[in-house]
Formats: structure tokens, sequence, C-alpha cells
């Protein structure tokens, strides 16, 4: 009787393991990987603010960027504001996948700039859990614009603004993604002597997929301590500027990333954007604007 | 004492039944598709696979994520907008191996051999089957198969603007070497 018992019991483990489903034993034996969040925006950019994203390692990016005249500026007169477009043009290159270096030259101010962006951490989950990606962003722009009179001497240092992002993101789900990025703007020189160089802002923005090629996106910076701008129509001379806030559609064709958007913000780098915007929302002072990105692959 | 041996003898011998299986961690699968605009061609070399040869069963479980792509971007699509690999991570095989009686890896040889059973990609299930070549060589075997796959097959969508670029027929590659 025992012996029965016995063999019952020596063959049990093989038992066991053979009722077990093979799939399940795959599983088990591929142990816990990390499985890394991806695509949590369609683009390196939302409007104004970066993203959490860098093109791939050995990828090289074009961007072209438009900010059209206002809704409230002669809108028909002006082609729908289109006769008074704001440019900006970027190309950025990936040495690796956690670093992108880039050029940029934008029409207002005639302003040259340089950016670096890196990832610091990565959302992912199973054997590392990360809530939140991490990328850094840090630009420094120059202004070559010319001044008919000079009251002062515009040397290279006062022609000089630098922008650094902090992008904290997190893709909820597969439609849903959203960022806080405190950002830090210092003009060496500022417009008046009471405004502040330093100025400090808590973007944030979010997107939602509608479909697989096209998401809606939103994006708001406060600004913390803002600056004013000389405005004859206003009781002392002096109107706070606005808070950027911009809404648009992102379009996804295969190398492209389209970003249609209405914007208050005209200024399309960084700086303007973030700090000097007049333009509100509640005035009806709105920009319809894009942003075009395309990709090459120059590595095999 | 006798008792005790005869125990550790069915212990073992369990164990040893246990052992009749193949398996393998680094699979590769390839997949090809021939569009008019261009072609596009990704490989995965972390699928696994095992097999019973106590009763022919067989499976393959391939992470989408791992699929390699000449392009980043590519890359993302595939997983983002076609495979939607954060709902639906692995593709999945399992079925039965017909004739595996015929699989003898005491002796080296090849043969063809039909695999039946369901294929899941995209949380989508097709019934398969499909011949393979098996080969026995230094007591070790290995499958190979290719075969043709449509992507509508598994409700994964290409847009009618992409479909100069991306082919619905995909040509498929496996080989497994088991260990």
């Amino acid at each position: 009787m025992l012996k029965r018992y016995l063999v019952a019991l020596a063959l049990l483990p093989s038992l066991l393991i053979a009722q077990d489903d093979l799939l399940s034993e795959l599983e088990g034996d591929a142990g816990q990987e990390t499985d890394y969040a991806f695509a949590t925006w369609k683009g390196t950019k939302v409007v104004n603010l970066q993203t959490n994203e860098l093109p791939g390692a050995g990828v090289l990016q074009y961007t072209i960027l438009h900010r059209f005249g206002s809704f409230s500026e002669d809108f028909m007169y002006n082609f729908l504001g289109l006769n008074n477009a704001q440019v900006r043009l970027t190309l950025d290159y990936s040495p690796t996948e956690w670093l992108n270096l880039g050029l940029g030259h934008t029409g207002f101010q005639k302003t040259y700039d340089g950016f670096v962006k890196y990832r610091l951490l990565r959302q992912s989950k199973g054997a590392i859990n990360m809530p939140v990606s991490v990328t850094g962003f840090s630009s420094a722009y120059y202004s070559a614009l010319r001044y008919d009179e000079q009251d002062f001497e515009r040397n290279l240092g006062r022609r000089m603004s630098y922008v650094h992002e902090l992008i904290i993101a997190r893709k909820f789900n597969q439609n849903f993604s959203a960022q806080v990025v405190p950002t830090v703007i210092h003009t060496n020189l500022s417009q008046t002597f009471e405004d502040a160089n330093t100025q400090i802002a808590i973007g944030l923005a979010a997107r939602y997929k509608i479909t697989a090629m096209h998401a809606i996106t939103v994006e708001w910076v406060p600004i913390l301590n803002g600056n004013s701008y000389i405005d004859p129509e206003a009781a002392d001379g002096f109107s706070p500027y606005n808070n950027a806030l911009s809404i648009g559609m992102d379009i996804e064709t295969g190398g492209h990333v389209f970003q249609l958007f209405i914007t208050n913000a005209r200024g399309v780098a960084e700086p303007y954007a973030f700090t000097q915007t007049p333009g509100s929302w509640l005035e009806g002072d709105l920009h319809f604007g894009f942003n075009i990105s395309r990709v090459f692959t120059m590595t095999h | 004492m006798r008792k005790i041996s005869l125990l550790a003898l069915m212990l073992s011998l369990g164990l040893a039944l246990n052992a009749q299986k193949l398996k393998t961690r680094s699979g590769y699968v390839k997949f090809f598709s021939d569009a008019a605009v261009e072609d596009i061609s990704a490989e995965n070399k972390q699928v696994s696979s095992i097999i019973n040869l106590e009763n022919g069963e067989f499976a393959f479980l391939a992470p989408i994520k791992a699929f390699e792509f000449e392009k980043a971007l590519m890359q993302e699509h595939f997983n983002e907008n076609y495979m939607e690999s954060g709902k639906f991570p692995k593709a999945i095989f399992k079925g039965k191996i017909k004739g595996y009686e015929q699989i003898d890896l005491s002796k080296d040889g090849s043969y063809t051999l039909v695999f039946t059973g369901v294929m899941t990609i995209h949380g989508v299930e097709q019934k398969i089957e499909q011949k393979v070549m098996m080969t026995v060589k230094d007591g070790k075997a290995s499958a190979e198969a290719e075969f043709m796959l449509k992507c509508s097959d598994y409700e994964v969508e290409i847009p009618s603007a992409k479909a100069d670029n991306i082919s619905n027929e995909l040509k498929i590659t496996v080989k497994f070497d088991y260990a």
C-alpha cells in the first residue's frame, strides 16, 4: 500500500508539470523583464513646450514652425493671418538614444540658438518600476537684431537668453499622456529695470489620441513671476504679459508629424513664446500655427 | 532503506520524463513586407518556443516589442499604431505537431511535419495549418518554416494612405534551434 503511494508521489512532479500549459512554462522561463513606455508623444514638441521624446539614435530631424497673424488683427485682409507669418527652423541630431543636439533660427529678433536634450529617466514597469519619464532640455539664444539708435552697447552677453526645461512625463495609457515641465527662462537684458531677468514657469501639457494617427493636444505655460509690456491703452502705460495657452492636433504620416494648433503665443522660440505673449485668448488674440517635423535615418 | 532508494529512483524517473521537452529562448522570426514604394522587414531574436516530445504539443511566444527595424520610428509606429503592443504585447502560437513521433533525437535527419493550432496576434485568434521542416543534427532539433500572413486577418489595419508603403501580406520566416 505504502509503495503505491510512493509511486504516485514520485510521479507527481512530472504530472504536475506535464499538465501545466506549455505557454505558461514559456512565460515562466522568460522571467521578469523591464517594459519601457514609448511614444508618450508623437513628436519632440507639444506646441511650444518640448516633450520627453527624443528622435531615435542616428536620426536627423528637421522642423519647420510657423505662427500666423492674429485673428483680431485684420484677419481677412491679411489672408487669414498668413501674410504675417513668424517662422522658426530647426535641425537636430541624436548621436545616441539618450542625447539630442540641435540648432535653430527664428525670424523674430533674428534669433540663432543651440540646444541639447537628454533623457534622464524612462517610465517603465516590470523588473524596473518607474512612474515617469524625465528629460532635460537646455537652450541658448543669440539675437542678431540690428539697432539703429544705440543707447548702449549690445554686446554678446546682452543679446543672450536661456531656457531650461525639465520634462516630467507619464503615458497613462495607449491614448492619454501628460507632462509637467518646470521651466527657467533667463534673459540677460530685460526690457525694463523692473522686469525680472529670471522667470519661472510650470508648463502643463496633455494629449489624447483619437485615432492611431491623430491626437488632440493642449498646453499651458503659466509664468510665476511675469513681466509687463508697454501698452499705451493701459492706465499706467503697462500691461502684464499673458501665459501661453495652445490647443492643437497632431497628425502623423510616417516620417512626418504635422502639428496644427491655435495659440495666443506669437513668438516661435521658447523665450518669446513663454515670457513675451501680449495676446489674450479672451480678447481673441489668437494665432493659427503649425510645427512640421521630418526625420531622416542616417545610420544603418 | 530499500523504500527510500525506490523513492529516489522514482523521483529521478519522474524528472527524466519531464526532460522530454525541446526548448529555445532565442528563436528567430522575421517578417518582410513588399509594397510598391518600399520594402520593410523586421527581425525578432527573442522568440521562445517549446515542443513536448511526448504528446507533440508545440507553442511559441514572440514579444512584439522585440521586433527590430532598420528605422527607430518604424519600430515605434509598428508598436504604437499597428500592433498596439501596449495592449497586446505578445504573438502566440499554440498547437500540435502531426507525426511528432518521427522526431528522433538519436539520429540525424530531416522531415516535413504539419503543425496545426491557433495563432494569436493583436488579440485576434486564427487557426493555422503549416508545414514545418524539422531537422535533427548531432542530437539537436531545429524547426524552419516560411509562410504568408495577412494583416487584415488579425485586424491590423493599414490605412489606405499607407497601402503603397506597407503590404497587407507579410512573408514570415521562422527558425527555432532547440537546446
